[in-house]
């Protein structure tokens, strides 16, 4: 299968089928109360996508942000964590940033803060603009809609089981979301048809990894992101015990067992951060942060060539080059066409600043 | 004409606010900032904030959000949010044409509350198979998100630091009252036939002796440290590439008439978290408890036992120490029959109250 033709984001959705969801969203408006504003994704006509995972929940929010912006120019706030800080009364270190997305139409960044880092902390939703200005997005009298994916735990459990939300992306009228649970090693991804419809939670998909056609295991999703190859949807996906792995969206069925297939082994004590998938010189490439190799820059050319590693002699499949100049990305997202968002910096002091795709 | 004309409202508008700008102090009351000395009249085009701004620390940041009101003759604004304790504040007041009045506040600090400890970390055996691949982190109160990696170590036995032995989730695997974390080892290590386990090895050696420690230096919920660093010591026995099977399970049955526990033996360690809810007898009420090493399940009814039988229903998400399930092992080889998979939900276990 050549990839040449055709690779772009699940986003990238075309006027008229945007204008058709917005009138079909379901949403209320009033008050959002969100629990906790972790994994951001943006979908059809501005609606950002919210995991709130004490609340079991997925949140879809009008953030009312529809001018259009083929770039949005150059951003570089030095300390945005201390900024965000400043703007919520509070001290740098009683922030979390959790998630950052930039809105694909007017290219404003949102970013899901934490103001507190106890149980009892605050979700936040902030919006920076092309000039650099931070601002909040009121929660209070919004439109949005919402989704509980799984039953509140029974009393009989201490009410102690959560399953943590890693990524979510929005892929053709279903919100996909990969989640960790903290007491089985489970590897759940969901995907959830948008406009929500309170009844349809979306069913569990098994997620396995095989190895050598020898072992299979249960493999969480770490992060992942949708891309298109030869009009065939897919999703490239970080498992939590580190290979990359491509599954098509069409095997994403409710109830279904899915075995990824391998493209990359990506080495011990990688942690996949973020990924995105891009377009430079007529190729294509996928960048990615990673906690202990730093940015990574893999040729996404004829991924179907790299065929999964077979033998113990073998080291990955996809070639790639670490981005040396890149250090410490918490976050890593696509901007525009040829610029990268970064949240950049350790828990100190955080950078948020846009770069050339390499 | 029109130009000049306007400079003039203008000029007008602002006179009275300039001219009463002398007098004007600024106080903090309720969680609120309050400009009095000055009669507020119009609001600026540019709003209130383009007078009045309150700032949580120094350098170069935004003012706080937060709402403005007036009433009377006082200009109040009020954070978005309470202000977190031990905050430094500055306010502004600038008027055009004059200089800035300012004024600082410290918000008190929070009362320092009895200091939180490592309550206890499961497994609580010291004897680990090498493929082990979930530790649970008990609180005694609720802890601070977003540093679990820098204080949770593992040592060799020479006290040497293992590197990168668990998986470091930036989410941190918490509970709702983030007074239990969840930390799983790399499973890129455990796994047979990954690259990390062949680069890097196990997370745990066969045969060698470790300790988990606990940095005290972790802040709580409240930013105090914990009361003491916590170590657990172990050693590290065979990988355990089996499933669960509850078929090797010892049931005890009470004495009808009674109340007392149904015991259930493990022939080996079960997952602590799971046992609390993956294991129920049908129909009965009762309360859970883990024992021995989490190789005991005891439940204790509500009312007592009948002269009857009864059923434990077992589900098949419950695991072992290695993730290994029941009636599938958590790395399926294909290869081996011993590992061929159960594809229920759950397993039912009949046992008999009475008349043996």
């Amino acid at each position: 299968m050549n990839i040449r033709n055709i690779f772009r984001f699940a986003a990238g959705l075309s006027g008229t089928a945007i204008l058709a969801l917005c009138a079909s969203s379901n949403l209320q408006t009033g008050k959002a109360d969100l629990k906790a504003a972790g994994a951001l994704a943006f979908g059809p006509d501005n609606i950002l996508f919210v995991g709130d995972t004490p609340a079991a929940t997925i949140w879809a929010l009008d953030v009312q942000d529809r001018a259009s912006s083929k770039s949005g120019g150059s951003i570089e706030i030095k300390g945005v964590n201390e900024k965000i800080a400043a703007l919520l009364g509070t001290a740098p270190d009683q922030i979390l940033i959790n998630d950052t997305a930039v809105n694909p139409v007017s290219k404003n960044i949102y970013m899901s803060v934490s103001r507190g880092r106890g149980p009892d902390a605050t979700a936040v939703i902030l919006r920076v603009d092309a000039a650099g200005k931070i601002s909040e997005v009121p929660l209070d009298n919004i439109a949005h809609s919402s989704v509980k994916f799984v039953d509140p735990p029974a009393a009989s459990t201490n009410g102690r089981q959560v399953e943590t939300i890693t990524a979510i992306a929005y892929i053709d009228g279903n919100v996909v979301v990969a989640g960790l649970s903290n007491e089985e090693f489970s590897s759940t991804l969901r995907s959830i048809p948008f406009p929500f419809t309170g009844a349809v939670k979306g069913a569990g998909i098994q997620i396995y990894h095989g190895s050598h056609g020898r072992f299979e295991t249960a493999a969480p999703v770490r992060t992942f992101i949708p891309y298109e190859i030869d009009h065939q949807k897919a999703i490239l996906a970080a498992y939590t015990c580190t290979p990359l792995v491509k599954i098509q969206v069409s095997q994403l069925t409710p109830g279904a067992k899915v075995e990824g297939t391998t493209i990359a082994e990506l080495g011990a004590g990688n942690r996949p951060i973020d990924m995105l998938v891009y377009e430079k010189g007529g190729k294509h490439f996928i960048l990615m942060a990673n906690s202990s190799r730093g940015v990574m820059k893999l040729t996404a050319e004829n991924l179907e060539s790299y065929k999964p590693i077979t033998a113990h002699t073998e080291v990955t499949g996809v070639p790639y080059e670490t981005i040396a100049a890149l250090k410490d990305v918490q976050r890593l997202k696509k901007y525009d066409d040829g610029t990268a968002l970064l949240l950049q910096g350790t828990a100190g002091s955080m950078d948020l600043r846009t770069i050339a795709l390499p | 004409m029109i130009r000049r004309m306007t400079q003039i409202a203008l000029a007008a508008l602002l006179l009275p606010l300039a001219a009463a700008a002398a007098g004007v102090s600024i106080h903090a009351t309720d969680g609120a900032f309050q400009v009095t000395g000055w009669k507020a009249s119009v609001e600026p085009a540019a709003g209130w904030s383009s007078v009045f701004q309150v700032y949580a620390g120094a350098g170069d940041i935004p003012a706080m959000l937060g709402s403005y009101t007036v009433e009377g003759a006082v200009l109040t604004f009020r954070p978005r949010w309470p202000l977190t304790p031990g905050m430094h504040v500055r306010a502004v007041f600038h008027l055009s044409g004059e200089a800035p009045v300012e004024a600082v506040f410290d918000t008190p600090k929070s009362a320092p509350g009895a200091a939180t400890r490592v309550e206890h970390v499961y497994p609580s055996t010291d004897v680990l198979p090498s493929n082990t691949l979930k530790l649970y982190i008990y609180f005694s109160a609720a802890m601070r998100r977003g540093e679990a990696w820098q204080h949770i170590r593992l040592l060799d036995d020479k006290g040497v630091r293992v590197q990168l032995p668990f998986l470091e989730i930036d989410q941190e695997l918490w509970d709702p009252a983030n007074t239990r974390l969840t930390v799983l080892f790399d499973p890129g290590r455990i796994k047979r036939g990954l690259l990390p386990l062949r680069e890097s090895g196990p997370n745990i050696e066969e045969g060698k002796r470790y300790t988990l420690v606990i940095g005290h230096e972790w802040l709580d919920a409240n930013g105090a440290p914990l009361a003491a660093e916590f170590a657990k010591p172990f050693r590290v026995v065979e990988a355990e590439r089996t499933p669960v099977d509850p078929a090797q399970w010892r049931i005890s049955p009470p004495l009808p008439g009674t109340a007392d526990p149904l015991i259930v033996d493990f022939p080996r360690p079960l997952d602590y978290a799971l046992l609390q809810r993956a294991i129920s007898v049908d129909g009965v009420k009762g309360k859970v408890e883990v024992a021995r090493d989490e190789t005991q399940w005891r439940f204790t009814p509500e009312a007592p036992w009948k002269q009857a039988d009864y059923r434990l229903t077992v589900n098949t998400t419950l695991e072992d120490l290695a993730g290994n399930r029941v009636g599938r092992a958590f790395d399926v080889d294909k290869f081996q029959e011993v590992t061929a998979q159960i594809q229920t939900e759950t397993v039912s276990l009949p046992f008999r109250i009475g008349n043996q």
